[in-house]
């Protein structure tokens, strides 16, 4: 039963480490560049829900659809700086440009918002369902709805939207998309822009969870992302969210076994061990 | 303005590494206060550990993001093996051997792999050591960090004031940018380079690929053991929070504003980064805000770095017309101009 | 040629003049002490508690026609609770003649990674709060005024754990730390001694924010009392996540924060009941101690907090030293002052220090009543 309960806190956890690989795995396969700025914005996304519940009260869902809108605005100037200029050019100049930004918001983060720890406000505080002696609070299960909804939604908007298909379509060869006449230039930008809004939207559950924010908040988050997307196969949505999860358990079980210091060791590890024996990630085609 | 200098420098190599160097010596004598000498020490730090990563992302191409973990095996190398009483001079060294050697192993199994999945396992690895120093308490200290790190002593000063360690780092930076010389002129050096430039072209010409690219690793980890080795006497103190990965992008943005695949650029690069986050230490934390905006626009402006060499593929040039540059070169021909 | 060599004297010579305009120039008539305190970062209220308590004494001291008629300042650092930029800063304090003595830091990792620094310059460190049992024993020039842990750690086993909340199995969760380490190792120890059962103790690093796995882990024991050994930002997020998993049948009981009042304002209805030890609290016939606490929230806008209260007697400790010296003030003469002093009564009561530097201290217990601190016990608590 104990296993049980552990599982589920890994679940829950996990799936929002999946929400962020997803937002990750559009960003990647649209604009097709590594970014480091995500975990900035996965921190964005949290503050903008912490002053939304100052301001307007307690109202988690208005606050993901805040949260959403903030962090895809964000999406917009990070891709106006870092991306759009340089998309045929050499990674590693894009990729400088991200880490630069991220530098950047994490510390105008620090400045404006001050760097100590803020409280979140406790939702759905106490109540949970018990399943024989196993209990699973509301707040979990909401986050894992509230991921599981967003998938969905995505994966519909992706599969039977024009957009969507314009987007998957760029994501798999841009100059052929182009050769179609598909705006490449703005579809990047839309794709980076849900990429990122999701990304809000789990550093809001994140915070939730965490009952805090703080500037410094997204470093971690947006490694366990990158970490996520790359176990998954470098873009691929359904991966990346297995993945996320698959991090999430192991990592709970592993502090049930050790002792939570050893947290960030096992993504860490799980990574750099299917990095050697599958490089293309658990769900990656070969041949990339 | 900056190829004038460029030119200006070359023209006059000897006279001004000669006076450059009388000037580094005599540096300390014309410095009182002991605040702006660590700053310089600092800046000589970054020296070594940038050009270390320069050798691996400038001159072979591989894509390190994760150079804190090398550092942090030689400061933690040199820091245990000190409490148990080795002399710390050896123990530069030492910590220089045991990084290569970590270097060597994660170079290994990394060599078939390429571009985002060598950066990702780099970065992996940094945040590995990161964790194992923060949880093996009984061999790091864990959260503790190690306390009280002993001086060198160097004759009969006890020197780890910042006038004194001064001369001690200045004694490796030297060594450090005179062995890169040398290895990157050699036939190594050439081998890295064409491995950068075009690992396919490189194979056809004969270039073992996985032995240079191992070679490249280990020097390049070696020297960062050694920088890392050196820091921590002088800050007296270790803990793994000194090497984030935060730690490993500023030494690689170090190196990019310099100017990759140059001597010159990671010195370049660290002494414009360093005294930029000190001139603006009375802003408080918006110092890294300008920090942030000068890499974006070193992006912008020149991807190149302040020294960059304009002929290569890192320079967001087209790469035909650098091939055609490197393999004239490697055939020992003079540049086509 | 000529033109060559003038160009490279005249770039040297630049390069000079910046790091000669560096130099700054000494004033005469001033005593400087440094400050070493966490302004901002993870400890930050009790950082602001000590610039804002050290600058009171100071004003007060000038107001009183400062040490022997000199001026006393202060120089304020922020060591953001991270021990590297603490020894930076103790490099910094060192290197500047001028500055005689320093106050700081407020972890105990960062004033033990200070401490050979400052005992190779010869320069007293006196901590208003760092605890670990060994910190002041590394040499004569560290000094620590707020008590130790292994006279604190005993405390909260037997009379807040025991007696005051009566528990009878009880869970420990400790920052990992000096600190930390020192403070539950010294509860262990008397929880075994006193017969007090501890079903499970977990530790985890500073900027955890995920509690969830090892609270699970740690239900599973069945405690009926939690002991939570840290400051109070991770101290409110497990209330929180505690309440967040719906389990209300657990006391918590507290040891570090003191009487911290960001618990309370981060925590809200979340922190209700949580009792801690502290070795101070003002009481309201102590006149003295009262028109400083008024004075001190007027000026930091928060709760006194035990913290700043020895930041305060810090200072007025180090200021008495330096003026019983009179013209003879050497870093070094400072040291041997303050260990020989017999007489001085702070506000958190009378303090003489140890043989090693430090002082032994008597507890207190305070609770979180209705979103405020109350002190529930007196020192004859322990008798």
């Amino acid at each position: 039963m104990y296993f049980l309960e552990q599982l589920i806190n890994g679940i829950c956890q996990g799936s929002i480490y999946a929400l962020m690989a997803i937002g990750y795995a559009v960003i990647y396969g649209v604009v097709g560049l590594v970014t480091f700025t995500y975990g900035e914005i996965i921190m964005m996304g949290s503050f903008s829900a912490f002053y939304y519940f100052i301001a307007f009260g307690n109202n988690l869902w208005m606050a993901l659809i805040a949260g959403f809108i903030t962090a895809a605005l964000v999406g917009v100037v990070v891709h106006k700086v870092c991306y759009q200029r340089f998309l045929d050019a050499p990674r590693y100049i894009s990729l400088i440009c991200t880490i630069g930004m991220s530098m950047f918001l994490k510390n105008l983060a620090t400045i404006l918002f001050g760097s100590e720890m803020k409280g979140m406000p406790t939702f759905f505080g106490g109540k949970f369902i018990s399943i024989g002696t196993i209990r699973v609070g509301y707040l979990q299960l909401i986050i894992i709805a509230v991921v599981i909804i967003l998938t969905v939604l995505l994966t519909i908007y992706l599969k039977k939207t024009r957009m969507g298909m314009r987007l998957r379509a760029v994501s798999q060869d841009k100059k052929a998309a182009a050769l179609v006449g598909i705006n490449v230039k703005t579809t990047t930008l839309i794709g980076n822009c849900i990429g990122c809004g999701l990304g809000g939207v789990a550093g809001i559950l994140l915070g939730v969870y965490y009952n805090s924010v703080l500037p410094t908040m997204g470093g971690m988050a947006g490694l366990k992302a990158f970490s996520a997307m790359v176990l998954g196969g470098l873009g691929s949505i359904v991966g990346s969210a297995i993945s996320g999860v698959i991090i999430g358990v192991v990592e709970n079980l592993g502090i049930a076994l050790t002792s939570s210091g050893l947290r960030d060791v096992f993504a860490f590890v799980l990574l750099v061990l299917i990095l050697f024996i599958r490089p293309q990630g658990l769900f990656g085609k070969k041949g990339n | 303005m900056i190829d004038r200098i460029k030119k200006l420098y070359t023209d006059n190599k000897t006279i001004f590494l000669i006076a450059g160097l009388a000037a580094m010596i005599a540096l300390p004598f014309l410095i009182v206060k002991g605040s702006v000498m660590s700053i310089i020490v600092k800046i000589l730090f970054y020296v070594i550990l940038a050009s270390s990563l320069n050798i691996i992302n400038g001159y072979s191409g591989q894509f390190n993001i994760g150079h804190a973990g090398f550092v942090l095996i030689g400061a933690y190398t040199l820091a245990i093996l000190a409490n148990f009483g080795w002399p710390i001079w050896v123990l530069y060294i030492v910590a220089g051997i045991v990084t290569a050697i970590i270097g060597f192993l994660v170079a290994l199994p990394t060599l078939r792999l390429r571009g985002i999945y060598l950066a990702l396992v780099t970065l992996g690895f940094s945040e590995i050591m990161r964790l194992v120093a923060l949880n093996w308490t009984a061999l790091t200290g864990g959260p503790m960090g190690i306390k009280g790190i002993p001086s060198p002593w160097f004759f009969g000063l006890r020197s780890t004031a910042p006038h004194n360690y001064y001369y001690i780092v200045l004694f490796f930076v030297v060594i450090c940018l005179f062995t890169s010389y040398r290895v990157i002129n050699s036939k190594v050096g050439r081998a890295w380079m064409s491995i950068r430039e075009d690992d396919h072209a490189a194979m056809s010409l004969g270039v073992d690929i996985r032995k240079y690219k191992s070679i490249n690793f280990m020097f390049g980890a070696f020297w960062a053991g050694v920088g890392g080795a050196l820091m921590a006497p002088f800050y007296k103190f270790i803990d793994s929070s000194m090497f984030t990965l935060d730690e490993g992008f500023n030494i690689l943005s170090m190196v990019i504003i310099g100017g990759q695949g140059t001597l010159v650029g990671p010195v370049v690069g660290s002494v414009v980064v360093n005294l930029t986050t000190e001139i603006f230490r009375f802003a408080d934390e918006a110092r890294l805000l300008v920090y942030a905006v000068l890499i974006i626009s070193m992006m912008w402006l020149r991807p190149q770095g302040l020294a960059g060499t304009s002929k290569s593929v890192i320079a967001n040039r087209s790469i035909r017309k650098s091939k055609q540059v490197l393999l004239s070169k490697l055939s020992g021909k003079k540049e086509v101009k | 040629m000529l033109k060559k060599i003038l160009v490279i004297v005249l770039s040297l010579s630049l390069l000079i003049g910046v790091f000669a305009g560096c130099q700054k120039t000494e004033e005469a008539g001033v005593i400087k002490i440094g400050v070493a305190a966490p302004i901002t970062g993870n400890y930050a209220e009790y950082g602001k508690g000590f610039d804002v308590a050290t600058q009171m004494a100071v004003d007060k001291i000038n107001a009183a026609g400062g040490i022997n008629g000199k001026t006393v300042e202060l120089v304020l650092m922020d060591s953001k609770g991270d021990a590297k930029e603490a020894t930076e800063i103790a490099r910094k304090f060192t290197e500047d003649p001028e500055i005689l003595a320093v106050v700081g830091d407020f972890s105990s990792t960062c004033c033990m990674a200070t401490a050979p620094i400052y005992t190779e310059a010869k320069m007293v460190q006196i901590s208003p709060t760092a605890s670990h049992p060994d910190y002041a024993g590394m040499s004569e020039y560290m000094f620590s005024v707020m008590g130790r842990q292994d006279a604190e750690g005993p405390f909260v086993a037997e009379y807040l754990a025991q007696k005051y909340v009566g528990a009878e199995k009880m869970a420990v969760i400790y920052l990992n730390n000096d600190w930390g380490v020192s403070a539950h190792t010294n509860i262990l120890k008397r929880a075994e001694e006193i017969g007090l059962e501890v079903t499970a103790v977990e530790n985890f690093v500073d900027g955890e924010k995920d509690f969830t796995a090892t609270l699970t882990k740690i239900r599973q024991t069945n405690p009926d009392t939690l002991c939570l050994v840290m400051f109070y930002n991770e101290l409110v997020i497990i209330s929180k996540q505690i309440k967040q998993m719906g389990w209300e049948d657990v006391k918590i009981i507290a040891l570090g924060p003191g009487i911290s009042e960001q618990i309370v304002q981060l925590g809200g209805a979340d922190v209700e009941g949580i009792a801690t030890s502290t070795p101070f609290m003002v009481s309201p016939d102590n006149t003295v101690a009262v028109a400083f606490k008024n004075e001190f929230e007027q000026k930091a806008g928060f709760t006194l907090n035990v913290h700043s209260a020895c930041a305060y007697d810090a200072t007025n400790m180090l200021a008495k030293a330096i003026g019983n010296l009179g013209d003879n003030v050497t870093r070094e003469a400072i040291a041997a002052e303050l260990s020989n002093m017999k007489d001085f009564v702070g506000i958190t009561g009378p303090i003489i220090f140890t043989a090693n530097g430090d002082v032994f201290r008597k507890y207190l217990i305070a609770q979180i009543e209705n979103n405020k601190w109350v002190q529930k016990t007196d020192y004859s608590y322990v008798d």
